[in-house]
């Protein structure tokens, strides 16, 4: 592992874009969307289909589709990887950040024994002959909780449970002892029990091996208790990013105030009334101009309409949002919120 | 603990069910043959529902929920499957209607699905999806465009927005709309939703339940609403049951339900809830066993396995339902005390506000 | 319904966009020649009587085995009788592509109805099209219907009837396993719960959906049977000459390969590029299936 450096964060997003050609012209999947991740921090990232958090990590570990047009930059631990050759940059990617996505039926080859797909890249990014890569792997089936994993080892993906297949890719994904693991989704296709054993398990591997995490979800629910901050994507801008407690204590922008109470709880009574989002979704190929929820949201002002906010900071830094009429602090907020400051742009 | 329930009352004893009930579920098992093999989806489930009344099916996948839904609108496939037990909707025992008579009583019990894309036939136009029902039903023309005029307007859309457009055309929440426009044109007074919000974002899956909410109470329709979603479950039901790999564990009232689960396995699925509740810092759990093979359960009680109460006697004998001193009935030799007693780590966003 | 206003026009939404339309994917240039020649063969099969100048395909028009010259009877030469070579292939096309659709049209029809019959209700009669479709996939059709026409003498009827029946097992398994992946769609599902017929199901809702994976999958199969029956009528059990065909006038022109080698240059080169020609076209619409599937 490297030794975690004082001087950069181990994730900074600068002005990242993205824009995939489609039928009706180009979809800006993703507009200037910045933030900074330290080391060993646990972060969320939420949004609807479409608000372009999928999207958001794929650009991340350089892996969104070859016609897909990305400005903006992406430096781990102080290094711009657009500035590496697609090797180095690859290789960099592979060792030091893991990955688990959605699907843990497609993910895996199913003509490849598991072992050999958790050892792939310990001996292709660590170098480890393969006596050493055998036994990690098998220590990393036994970290993520296989029960006989020196026999699962030779086993083929057919062979286990949706649950046990995306603890396989979480060791996978663990092979390198990466800085930064990125679960896209991982819970979602799985059952409710499964889906909490998986993020616990998540969580309980962050915070043992010290690394960051990026949660990809569509549910805050997921995110809740498992992060220690959240960002809420809107129409492939990032409309929030606060301290896990004070977004859902007191989330400043309309539309995370808005999705939290569109949340169905199960400390209200049956039929209670949910709240509503009137509308659709912003169209990514024409995007109006600016806030995306203006159009949806029951506090929109003239300004919203005319230009995209600025994004606010809050006087410690840890609370940004971009909205024109924000939402009170609340009791539990600090309030000097309120100073806006010219966003870090 | 498990002292202060009901000691062993008979296996027969069903006492939750009612004679008055719109539907009646009696003793349903389907299993499915694959080759050689048999799996029971669905074994000695009964339940009812009254008019006007919404029952939450839960579990996860595998549970039978979805099978219960489709064998209660005659829709399990004939070849390789195999029915047992009886549904009764309104005192006619639907296994022994005609063809014709079953069709008459479609009109009355309808079925909304988990998918809106995929439940409409891509290549037909939507105002004929909405009116299919109906033509089918043999219904004038004339009645038939009443009817799904009435239908699209309860379910705030026109017949000028879809006029001339195929599924592919409306979002998935538009679609979920029309899924219910379509049910409703029949005039239904009862409607099995299977997973309705599963596949819409959390904005769109509030328009969907607020607008079923709206039309149960209009038309006082009684709903079978299945998910494996317990806080949607816990907004739109009145009772809930909670199913595992086939069999009923628990069942009763909504609000004893969630407020004091009697079966172990309804207390983990309740667990599992993710709440949006930062405060409820989740302690990384233990990681339990996962589901058990379908094709061979275990002996006893099929939770067992991942039981934490589990001992001998649940290996031995399987629990049957019985009346639990929370007012539910679960299926458990050891069921959980009421509040307060175990379990005291997280109960305060379980519990129903007073 | 007071309570249901709390809907109105689906809350604050816009307006539907205008309705989108299925984009058709762009032709290449070798499909645009095949959409394009077989347009052409199509309309000269069936207006070859009435092409002006365009003489009688028995007709001895000139000098025996001319070759190919810059006229519209010339245009491939003159064959071993001095009759028109172009003229011939347009009036064999007629033969040939009547054959070829009808046996179509045959299997197609009972193709579908066995597939249809068996995907839906499996069971035995599954078992009973699989068995046919098998058995008749592995019989060789030419030297079956070589059999079939030397025991009952050569007819074009009895050769389109058995073109057709050697295809029904194809087109069966086709539909068949198209029943089998709709069946298990919610909108089957929801097509019942509604309370419709099994008759309604199939033609309502399954065959439309079945309608662009056959379309697609019948050029080529086309294909196949023009070469069949080529073949056959160069075996000379096919069309009975002196009728034009296109087997018959490569088996006529082969007499006089050594010495008039341009004479086989005509129909060759129909029966080349026809089944080029139907083979893209068939390409295009599968190409057009995936592209829809996506959009819809």
């Amino acid at each position: 592992m490297t030794v975690p450096s004082d001087i950069h964060p181990l994730l900074a997003v600068e002005n990242l874009s993205c824009a995939v050609p489609g039928p009706a012209g180009a979809m800006r999947i993703l507009t200037d969307v910045s933030f900074t991740l330290p080391h060993a921090t646990a972060l969320g990232i939420v949004g609807e289909s479409g608000a372009g958090k999928s999207m958001l990590v794929k650009t991340i570990m350089d892996i969104a589709p070859s016609r897909a047009a990305v400005t903006g930059a992406v430096r781990l631990d102080g290094t711009a990887l657009q500035s590496l050759d697609t090797r180095t940059r690859r290789t960099t990617l592979g060792r030091r950040v893991g990955m688990v996505f959605q699907n843990p039926m497609t993910s895996l080859n199913p003509f490849v024994r598991v072992g050999r797909q958790v050892e792939e890249a310990s001996r292709k990014h660590l170098g480890l002959d393969r006596r050493a890569a055998r036994e990690k792997a098998i220590a990393l089936l036994r970290a993520v909780g296989i029960p006989d994993a020196a026999e699962c080892y030779h086993g083929f993906p057919h062979q286990f449970s949706g649950g046990m297949k995306q603890r396989i890719m979480i060791a996978t994904a663990l092979a390198c002892d990466p800085e930064l693991l990125i679960a896209d989704e991982a819970t979602t296709a799985l059952d409710a029990t499964v889906q909490k054993d998986i993020l616990d398990l998540l969580q309980t591997l962050q915070q043992r091996r010290r690394m960051s995490m990026i949660l990809v979800t569509h549910n805050l629910g997921v995110v809740a208790g498992r992060t220690d901050e959240v960002i809420v994507m809107y129409g492939g801008r990032l409309v929030e990013h606060a301290p896990t407690e004070r977004l859902f204590a007191s989330p400043r922008h309309r539309y995370t105030a808005a999705l939290l109470s569109a949340m169905p709880r199960i400390d209200q009574p049956a039929h209670t009334r949910l709240a509503t989002i009137p509308g659709q979704p912003p169209s990514l190929a024409h995007p109006e101009p600016g806030c995306p929820f203006a159009p949806r949201c029951p506090a929109a002002i003239d300004a919203c309409r005319a230009a995209m906010p600025p994004m606010t900071v809050s006087a410690d830094g840890r609370h940004r949002f971009a909205c024109h009429v924000p939402l009170d602090a609340g009791i539990s907020g600090d309030a000097s919120v309120r100073q806006p400051e010219a966003a870090n742009v | 603990m498990s002292s202060d329930a009901p000691s062993v009352t008979s296996a027969g004893d069903l006492g939750y069910l009612r004679d008055d009930a719109a539907l009646k579920v009696r003793n349903l098992t389907v299993s499915f043959r694959r080759g050689q093999k048999i799996f029971n989806a669905v074994s000695d489930v009964s339940f009812d529902l009254a008019r006007g009344e919404t029952l939450g099916l839960v579990g996860e996948s595998g549970s039978g929920k979805t099978t219960i839904g489709r064998a209660i609108l005659q829709l399990v496939p004939a070849h390789g499957a195999d029915l047992g037990g009886a549904i009764t909707y309104e005192d006619d025992d639907l296994a022994t209607l005609s063809r014709a008579q079953m069709r008459l009583m479609r009109r009355r019990m309808q079925m909304i699905f988990q998918d809106p894309v995929s439940s409409f036939n891509p290549r037909r136009k939507v105002v004929d999806i909405v009116g299919e029902g109906l033509e089918i039903q043999g219904m004038p023309r004339d009645e038939r465009r009443r009817r799904v005029d009435q239908a699209l307007a309860d379910v705030g859309l026109s017949r000028a927005m879809v006029e001339g457009r195929r599924p592919y055309q409306f979002s998935g929440g538009q679609c979920q709309r029309l899924a219910i426009a379509r049910a409703l044109a029949l005039g239904p007074d009862m409607i099995v939703c299977d997973e309705p919000v599963a596949s819409l974002d959390v904005s769109v899956q509030a328009h969907v339940i607020n607008l079923l909410q709206d039309i149960r109470a209009a038309r006082n329709l009684a709903l079978i609403f299945i998910s494996h979603d317990l806080a949607v479950v816990r907004n739109v039901s009145d009772r809930v049951a909670v199913l595992y790999m086939g069999r009923m564990v628990e069942i009763g009232r909504a609000d004893d339900i969630y407020r004091a689960p009697a079966h172990p396995y309804t207390r983990r699925l309740l667990d599992a809830i993710p709440v949006p509740d930062p405060a409820r810092r989740i302690p990384a759990g233990e990681g339990g066993a996962e589901p058990h093979s379908q094709l061979a359960p275990p002996s006893g009680c099929r939770f067992r396995l991942r039981c934490p109460r589990a001992d001998a006697l649940c290996a031995e004998v399987e629990p049957q339902l019985r009346p639990m001193a929370q007012g539910q009935y679960a299926a458990c030799h050891h069921p959980l005390p009421e509040l307060g007693q175990g379990n005291s780590s997280r109960p305060a966003a379980l519990s129903t506000p007073a | 319904m007071s309570t249901l206003e709390a809907h109105p026009v689906s809350a604050g939404e816009k307006p539907l966009a205008a309705p989108r339309r299925l984009r058709w994917p762009r032709l290449t240039l070798a499909e645009a020649f095949s959409f394009l020649f077989l347009l052409l063969l199509i309309a000269g099969a069936i207006f070859a009587d009435r092409i002006p100048g365009l003489v009688r395909p028995n007709f001895p028009y000139g000098d025996f085995s001319r070759p190919p010259e810059w006229s519209i009877n010339g245009l491939f030469g003159t064959d071993g009788l001095g009759r028109s070579i172009f003229s011939r292939i347009l009036h064999g096309a007629r033969a040939t592509l009547t054959i070829v659709g009808i046996a179509t049209l045959i299997s197609l029809g009972f193709g579908l109805l066995l597939g249809m019959l068996a995907g839906y209700y499996r069971g035995i009669i599954e078992r009973f099209v699989d068995l046919f479709a098998n058995t008749v996939a592995a019989l060789p059709p030419i030297l079956v219907i070589l059999a079939l026409l030397t025991a009952t003498g050569p007819s074009v009827t009895t050769m389109t009837l058995a073109l057709g029946f050697l295809e029904i097992g194809t087109y069966a398994r086709i539909a068949k396993g198209g029943v089998i992946s709709q069946y298990d769609r919610d909108y089957i599902l929801a097509a019942r719960a509604l309370g419709a017929s099994d008759a309604r199901i199939l033609l309502r809702e399954i065959l439309p959906n079945l309608m662009p994976t056959l379309a697609a999958l019948v050029p080529p199969l086309m294909a196949g049977l023009i070469i069949t029956e080529g073949s056959l009528s160069f075996l000379g059990y096919g069309i009975a000459p002196p009728a034009p065909s296109w087997g018959g006038m490569i088996a006529d022109s082969t007499d006089l390969l050594s010495r008039f080698p341009l004479l086989i240059f005509g129909p060759i080169l129909t029966i080349v590029c026809t089944v080029f020609a139907l083979n893209t076209v068939g390409d295009y619409l599968s190409r057009r299936i995936d592209r829809r599937e996506k959009q819809l």
